[in-house]
């Protein structure tokens, strides 16, 4: 479902993101974790359509990024790590945006906003300027709008950035369920527990290559740690120390 | 002091963005500007040092209004900068989490203040001073003086303006008071413009109402407001002229200790009550839409994303203060254009009138068109920019860069449209052009006013700032100034491509004489010229925003 063939992005003489290749299957949540600066954010950018990598093929369900973009972002639903938005509209007129944008049915759209909103609990705030909602809310808000249209792939930055509690167990919820309906996830996480609960596989970035991927027993063996969790799996192997 | 040190460093170190070329285009056009200020300030106080008698009198009465003007702008601007800086800025969370006490943040931001606010006033008065200099033969203390003057001008204003806002916030939260002021702001300054334009001061320099005029000058006479900090500033600039050293030091030594005393007020109120403010700022609650429901009639039989765009532009313009007030201005705007033409004293010009009115006509397209300019920089150019940080929905949207901009293009096209043909047309109407002038007029307008737009939106995308705060800032930066001038260089060619046909046109008409068939062959390629070069206004800036909007990193 999500295909990265030699993903290459070059600042200058600074490289991002080095020759990183790929496969995520239909179903599949697949958990990105590195350092501060690995690369994770700009290979989901990459992934998103929102930068052009210098060397590289992103493929979304069979279609190449680079060569039919507006085709492959009709799939993607994405989720960035900061929640900028509109501030100046609502919620509801958020998500009724977010709908014409993508094409989201006309007659479907009340059913499909009241549900969404109710599942990430806005419906109270649906009529409130987005200018007064905090972070979490925004990040909901985000997330709402990233599931409007369906998508066969979700691409998601530190989803539970700003979360309480409750949401983060709600959206680790949901994305099993997504992901059980064949919804590809592909996200990056900081956060090792949430990547170990809901990941299938996780791979580990650092200075801008993929240096392990796999379950999280695969990268146990990996990292020659028998007993320990991801934490210590995750240090050994970008050859940090606590 | 130590500690408020500190706190300024990031002002000197966060400039830098753009290069050398930047600096040259903004310096050689920052200089025209002065240069050209200097010649009328020149031209208009020699005018007056030539009226026996009340020369002097009329050129300290413009000095003295000049410095009202003055104070007021400083005072304005001080009080939305000192919004900005003490309560709206996005870096006062980490500025209040330091061990720094409140008056020392206070007295950083207020140095911060007082350059933005008035630096531009400063500067951009400068040449009327020098002029004053010049024609009054004035003395070095003249010039000192003067410096002084206006920076204790500025630092009055911008003191009293931190005051204001320190009191007005433990009232009506930053938030909320940014609007008032803004839309005080704007009825005031519509109000002050409609009201000196309709009292035609072109009359004051008209020798056939002379008479009112002497009558106006005993009331010149009439001292100044003797409390207001501008007419300090006026009596010591104007003993200074005249040579009178010690009245112009007494007045300065008014205005300095005025200045230390509204600074050291501000600095005891800013310990009161200004952490009470910022903490007020963040907490104001934002207003409830009332419309309650799913579907959205405006708009429903558009595609999708225009529906999308279209909608979402136009809510967030009337939720934006700082935007839909602007339509006042707009709308003054237009009132003052259209009576300027009907106080056009053509019945008194020894040439012939229906000549004289299609001339007006014919060069009153092109300040159309310079006043569409000014417009779009306010609105069209910004349109990219104001997508702000947001811009990624765009980004990651299944809709091109293209589709986006000319989406925009189209929002912004139509309104520019309809408010540049109703100048010319109720202008024209004014003239009683003939109908030829009114059809070429309308068409002509017709086929610029998408290359302008165009030019707006094409270069807002080429160089956008999506963290600007709004869109004046855009609109004053590299890439708005790259706008004007093309757009300026746009106008001036087409007008010069059409000026020569036009007169044989119109000449011809006019005489009843028909034309060699080589200067109709002339008359159609300057026409086709102009209609190419239209085309290519809409289309070559719309492709380099789209190439460099597409490159763009968030």
């Amino acid at each position: 479902m999500i295909e990265l063939k030699d993903l290459t992005k070059t600042y200058g003489n600074y490289s991002a993101v080095q020759r990183l290749n790929l496969r995520i299957d239909k179903g599949e949540i697949f958990g990105f974790i590195g350092p501060n600066g690995a690369g994770k954010t700009t290979t989901i950018k990459m992934m998103g359509g929102v930068m052009a990598p210098t060397e590289g093929v992103v493929t979304i369900a069979g279609i190449d990024m680079q060569a039919q973009p507006q085709e492959a972002k009709r799939r993607i639903g994405f989720i960035p790590d900061r929640p900028f938005l509109y501030e100046k509209l609502t919620g509801l007129e958020f998500l009724r945006f977010t709908a014409d944008i993508y094409g989201v049915p006309e007659q479907r759209f009340p059913d499909k906003a009241t549900a969404t909103l109710s599942t990430f609990s806005l419906t109270d705030w649906s009529n409130e300027l987005i200018e007064s909602y905090s972070h979490g809310m925004k990040q909901r808000l985000i997330m709402a709008a990233a599931l409007l249209h369906e998508p066969q792939v979700l691409i998601v930055d530190e989803p539970m950035v700003g979360l309480d509690p409750l949401a983060i167990i709600m959206v680790k919820n949901l994305f099993k369920r997504l992901a059980s309906q064949g919804v590809t996830i592909f996200m990056s996480t900081h956060t090792l527990k949430v990547a170990e609960d809901i990941c299938d596989r996780i791979g580990i970035l650092n200075r801008g290559r993929l240096i392990a991927s796999g379950t999280t027993d695969d990268l146990r063996r990996e990292a020659n740690v028998s007993s320990a969790d991801l934490e210590m799996v995750f240090l050994n192997l970008t050859g940090n120390s606590a | 002091m130590p500690r408020t040190l500190p706190l300024l460093r990031g002002r000197w170190s966060r400039g830098g963005r753009g290069g050398a070329g930047r600096l040259i285009v903004l310096g050689v056009v920052g200089t025209l500007f002065w240069c050209g200020l200097f010649g009328i300030s020149w031209r208009v106080l020699r005018y007056f040092k030539g009226i026996e008698d009340i020369g002097d009198l009329l050129a300290y009465k413009l000095l003295s209004m000049i410095l009202v003007v003055s104070f007021a702008l400083l005072l304005f601007s001080g009080i939305l900068t000192s919004l900005a800086r003490l309560f709206l800025s996005r870096d006062l969370l980490l500025v209040h989490s330091l061990p720094v006490a409140d008056h020392r943040i206070f007295i950083a931001r207020w140095i911060d203040t007082t350059a933005d606010s008035s630096w531009m006033v400063i500067v951009f008065t400068m040449p009327v001073f020098l002029a004053y200099g010049l024609t009054f033969g004035a003395g070095t203390i003249y010039y000192a003086g003067t410096l002084l003057a206006l920076f204790l001008l500025a630092v009055i204003a911008s003191a009293l303006s931190a005051w204001l806002v320190m009191i007005g916030v433990m009232i009506v939260p930053a938030t909320r008071m940014r609007g008032v002021v803004i839309l005080m702001g704007v009825l005031l300054f519509v109000a002050l413009y409609l009201a000196i334009r309709l009292m035609r001061p072109e009359q004051l320099v008209d020798p056939e109402v002379f008479d009112s005029v002497l009558a106006y000058v005993s009331s010149l006479q009439a001292p100044s407001a003797p409390f207001l900090p501008s007419t300090w500033a006026s009596d010591s600039i104007q003993a200074a002229l005249a040579g009178r050293v010690a009245n112009s030091l007494f007045h300065l030594a008014i205005s300095a200790s005025f200045a230390v005393l509204i600074f050291c007020l501000a600095v005891i109120t800013a310990d009161a009550v200004y952490f009470k403010g910022f903490s007020r700022a963040q907490t104001a609650a934002t207003a409830t839409i009332r419309r309650r429901g799913f579907s959205e009639p405006m708009f429903r039989f558009f595609p999708g994303p225009v529906r999308a765009f279209t909608v979402k532009e136009i809510k967030t313009f009337l939720r934006d203060q700082t935007q839909w007030t602007q339509l006042f201005l707009i709308a003054a705007l237009l009132v003052i254009y259209i009576y300027n033409f009907d106080a056009l004293p053509l019945e008194k010009s020894p040439i012939q009138t229906v000549y004289l009115q299609n001339v007006f006509a014919f060069l009153n397209m092109g300040l159309a068109l310079f006043v569409l300019t000014a417009v779009a920089a306010r609105f069209a150019y910004p349109a990219v920019s104001l997508e702000k940080e947001a811009f990624w929905l765009v980004k990651s949207s299944p809709l091109s860069i293209r589709n986006f901009l000319l989406i925009k293009f189209f929002i912004y096209y139509l309104p520019l449209l309809a408010l540049t043909e109703t100048l010319i047309v109720g202008t024209n109407l004014l003239l009683k052009v003939t109908p030829f002038m009114m059809v070429l007029s309308t068409v002509t307008v017709f086929f610029l006013v998408p290359g302008i737009v165009a030019m707006g939106i094409g270069l807002g995308a080429a160089y956008p700032d999506f963290k600007a705060e709004n869109p004046a800032q855009t609109a004053s930066s590299f890439g708005g100034l790259v706008f004007m001038l093309t757009c300026a260089g746009y106008i001036t060619v087409v007008i010069l491509l059409q000026a020569g046909p036009v007169y044989r046109l119109f000449m011809a008409d006019l005489h009843g004489v028909p034309l060699a068939p080589i200067v109709w062959l002339w008359i159609v390629a300057a026409f086709a010229a102009a209609f190419i070069l239209s085309v290519l206004a809409i289309i070559l800036p719309l492709r380099f925003g789209e190439k460099r909007l597409r490159q763009t990193h968030l």
